[in-house]
């Protein structure tokens, strides 16, 4: 993977914190991918994101009940070897049992015996740090799961806040990746940026970036910034990768547009993108997953005891699935 | 397995101020010393304890006192009818309530007339406050509300007008800008049609703190307060006993929780919730009051109101905690739900209808 930096064009690949394998600098979310129109759709996306040099895919246990995990599976079909293969799980504060009942599935859906990254999924509460540190708790079957071989390395998500963050990595476990919002939006508001990113690079943490475009883009829509400054923004930070959320060719093409040959802003474009989002973001507008539990997925929620929104389609394709299907 | 819960050192962890691990505010909070010295306000001290009698509390430093339980404006907009409401307000008064709470924007003014109605002839008997609602706005804004809320109210004056929902983190510097709502406390004051002023907001400490923080005159501020709030990003903890320092009227809200959850889970009872409440550091208890058959229950627990003991109210904290420390029982804490549209609107965020949660 490493020529692929000197070869023209290509998308730049970057070390994995202290590991040695690299990643590609753009990565293909999840998410984004089970909201594609038809399993055709996304497995042709996933298909023209190998061909363009990604090789970091990101998914998720309860991504869309399933069905992102299942379509991943079934696009990467031949192509296992050329993709650095990341699932969450989504244990939120529930146990290590429940935790590697969810790998084997993912391990299905997914087609494959082993995943390149596995990461806890949605540390969003205050009390999230310590359910997973207790006794017969998540961090436990990471352990298990890289002993037996099924994952490779290990991590964690979130999106909510720093500090949240900061008590995970404080409370030592030795995490391979830590995932969490970097956009020029974050750097003015419980920013992960200036408070959780400098403690993983000290520590040799990958930083994994999502949400380039503040989740739902508002910022773009507004004006504010553009995509592309957006995202250059994102990969121009020191992580390991930036995964974008990509529903269609299109977003797919222009993204790796932006990501070929790509050069880092110099600080002071940076700094200048912060400043003009400095107003607008102070509130938190533009990154509504800081503020509102519309990001929080439903199994979190459940676990938590926090109420279901039945206003989101994810809800209702739950709701329906348990109900018993079509 | 151990319940991870029950470990009192992560406890101690959590507990130790969501604040501080967050970095709000970094820069520090500098309290003046002229602040810091002001009279201390007895917040404890009850009076007009008699068996059947509604207690109350003083009013910060000042020479006011207030009952125990307020009633909540915005759940009196709830009640089913306006003959109802008046009803509840005739009632409150008649059992001994004297603090009313209302907002410029509850239910788009319907609570603030519902409330004008029932306190026609009565007005001398209620210690009245209601909300601006600028949410960012200029003061001219905030001036022209209080036109508005005093004709809803039927008085000339308010004996307590405080910025609502001081929730977003730029509220504080929006509200202090050249211009801002803070000027509009100033001219009110000045002009006679309130006598006190404070601020409110349901979210986060940290905010609470950023608003004390520009050293501005507050005669109260408002908060959620119950055995909830105590492991989860705590008013008690963090705001209370510098409102207390100063001389600050505390007034406690959200004693069930906002919805009363907690009853609903069986996590406590309302009798218990609501005497842990009135038993805090605070000058009165606002409570949602949307019938008669709610007023009755309330004031039935206010009556005769003995404060719990420290030992009683550690141990239904402590009993509390493990469902607490996540939030879902403070909803208004940890989800947008309780953010008011008006706000939401101001800080360009969506409405309700869009972002339930």
């Amino acid at each position: 993977m490493a020529e692929q930096n000197d070869s023209a064009g290509a998308i730049p690949q970057r070390q994995l914190g202290r590991t040695t394998v690299e990643v590609s600098a753009l990565g293909l979310g999840g998410h984004h991918l089970g909201d594609c129109k038809t399993l055709e759709e996304a497995s042709r996306l996933v298909h023209e994101a190998i061909d363009a040099g990604i090789t970091f895919f990101d998914n998720c246990w309860e991504y869309w009940n399933g069905r992102a995990e299942d379509w991943l599976g079934f696009a990467l079909q031949g192509r296992r070897d050329k993709a650095f293969l990341m699932t969450k799980v989504c244990t939120h504060g529930r146990g290590a049992d429940l935790a590697m009942t969810m790998l084997e599935e993912s391990l299905r859906r997914l087609q494959t015996d082993h995943l390149d990254l596995w990461q806890i999924h949605g540390v969003c509460f205050d009390n999230d740090p310590e359910l997973a540190y207790a006794k017969g708790g998540v961090l436990e079957a990471l352990d298990k799961a890289k002993k037996q071989g099924k994952v490779r390395f290990v991590g964690f998500t979130g999106h909510k806040d720093p500090s949240i963050h900061l008590d995970m990595i404080h409370r030592g476990y030795p995490f391979d990746t830590v995932q969490m919002p970097l956009n020029c939006l974050d750097a003015n508001f419980r920013s992960f940026e200036t408070q959780v990113l400098p403690e993983l690079n000290k520590r040799q943490i990958a930083a994994l970036g999502m949400k380039p475009m503040g989740g739902t883009a508002t910022a773009v829509k507004s004006s504010l910034v553009t995509a592309e400054e957006m995202l250059r923004y994102a990969m121009s930070l020191p992580v390991a990768t930036t995964i974008a959320g990509m529903d269609s060719l299109e977003v797919l093409r222009e993204n790796v547009r932006v990501a070929r040959d790509f050069k880092p802003l110099s600080s002071a474009q940076m700094q200048a993108l912060r400043d003009r989002c400095s107003q607008a973001a102070g509130d938190g507008r533009h990154e509504v997953y800081k503020l509102s539990l519309r990001f929080d997925n439903p199994q979190a929620r459940l676990s938590h005891g926090f109420p279901l929104d039945n206003t989101q389609k994810e809800v209702q394709e739950m709701l329906f699935n348990e109900a018993g299907g079509p | 397995m151990n319940d991870p819960r029950e470990n009192p050192i992560q406890r101690g962890f959590d507990r130790r101020g969501f604040l501080q691990r967050a970095g709000w505010l970094s820069a520090g909070v500098a309290f003046s010393e002229s602040v810091l010295n002001a009279q201390t306000a007895r917040p404890l001290e009850l009076s007009n304890t008699g068996p059947d009698d509604i207690p109350r509390k003083p009013f910060g430093r000042t020479k006011e006192s207030l009952s125990v339980i307020g009633l909540g404006g915005f759940s009196l907009g709830s009640a089913p009818t306006q003959d109802e409401a008046i009803n509840i307000v005739h009632e409150a008064i008649d059992g001994g309530v004297t603090f009313f709470d209302n907002a410029w924007e509850y239910h788009d003014g319907k609570s603030e007339e519902w409330m004008g109605h029932g306190l026609k002839g009565r007005r001398d008997k209620v210690f009245l406050m209601t909300k601006v609602c600028t949410h960012g706005r200029d003061k001219k804004v905030g001036l022209r509300q209080l036109e508005e809320s005093l004709k809803r109210l039927q008085t000339d004056h308010l004996d307590l007008w405080q910025i609502h929902e001081c929730v977003y983190d730029n509220d504080p510097e929006r509200h202090f800008a050249k211009g801002g709502v803070i000027e509009a406390l100033d001219e009110a004051k000045k002009a006679g049609k309130v006598r006190y002023v404070g601020f409110t907001g349901h979210k986060n400490p940290a905010i609470h703190l950023k608003m004390l923080s520009y050293n501005y005159p507050f005669d109260s501020v408002q908060m959620p307060l119950n055995a909830f709030d105590a492991s989860y990003r705590s008013f008690q903890n963090q705001v209370l006993p510098e409102v207390n320092k100063r001389g600050i009227a505390a007034l406690g809200m959200k004693s069930l929780g906002g919805n009363g959850q907690p009853i609903i889970q069986g996590v406590a009872t309302v009798a218990e919730s609501l005497r842990y409440a009135m038993s805090l550091a605070v000058a009165t208890t606002i409570s949602g009051i949307d019938s008669l058959a709610v007023l009755h229950q309330n004031l039935a627990i206010a009556r005769g109101f003995k404060p719990m003991t420290a030992e009683a109210m550690k141990a239904f904290e402590k009993r509390c905690a493990a469902a607490a420390d996540d939030g879902h029982l403070e909803l208004y804490k940890s989800t947008m739900k309780y953010d008011g549209d008006l706000g939401r609107e101001q800080h360009g965020l969506p409405g309700h209808k869009e972002l339930p949660l």
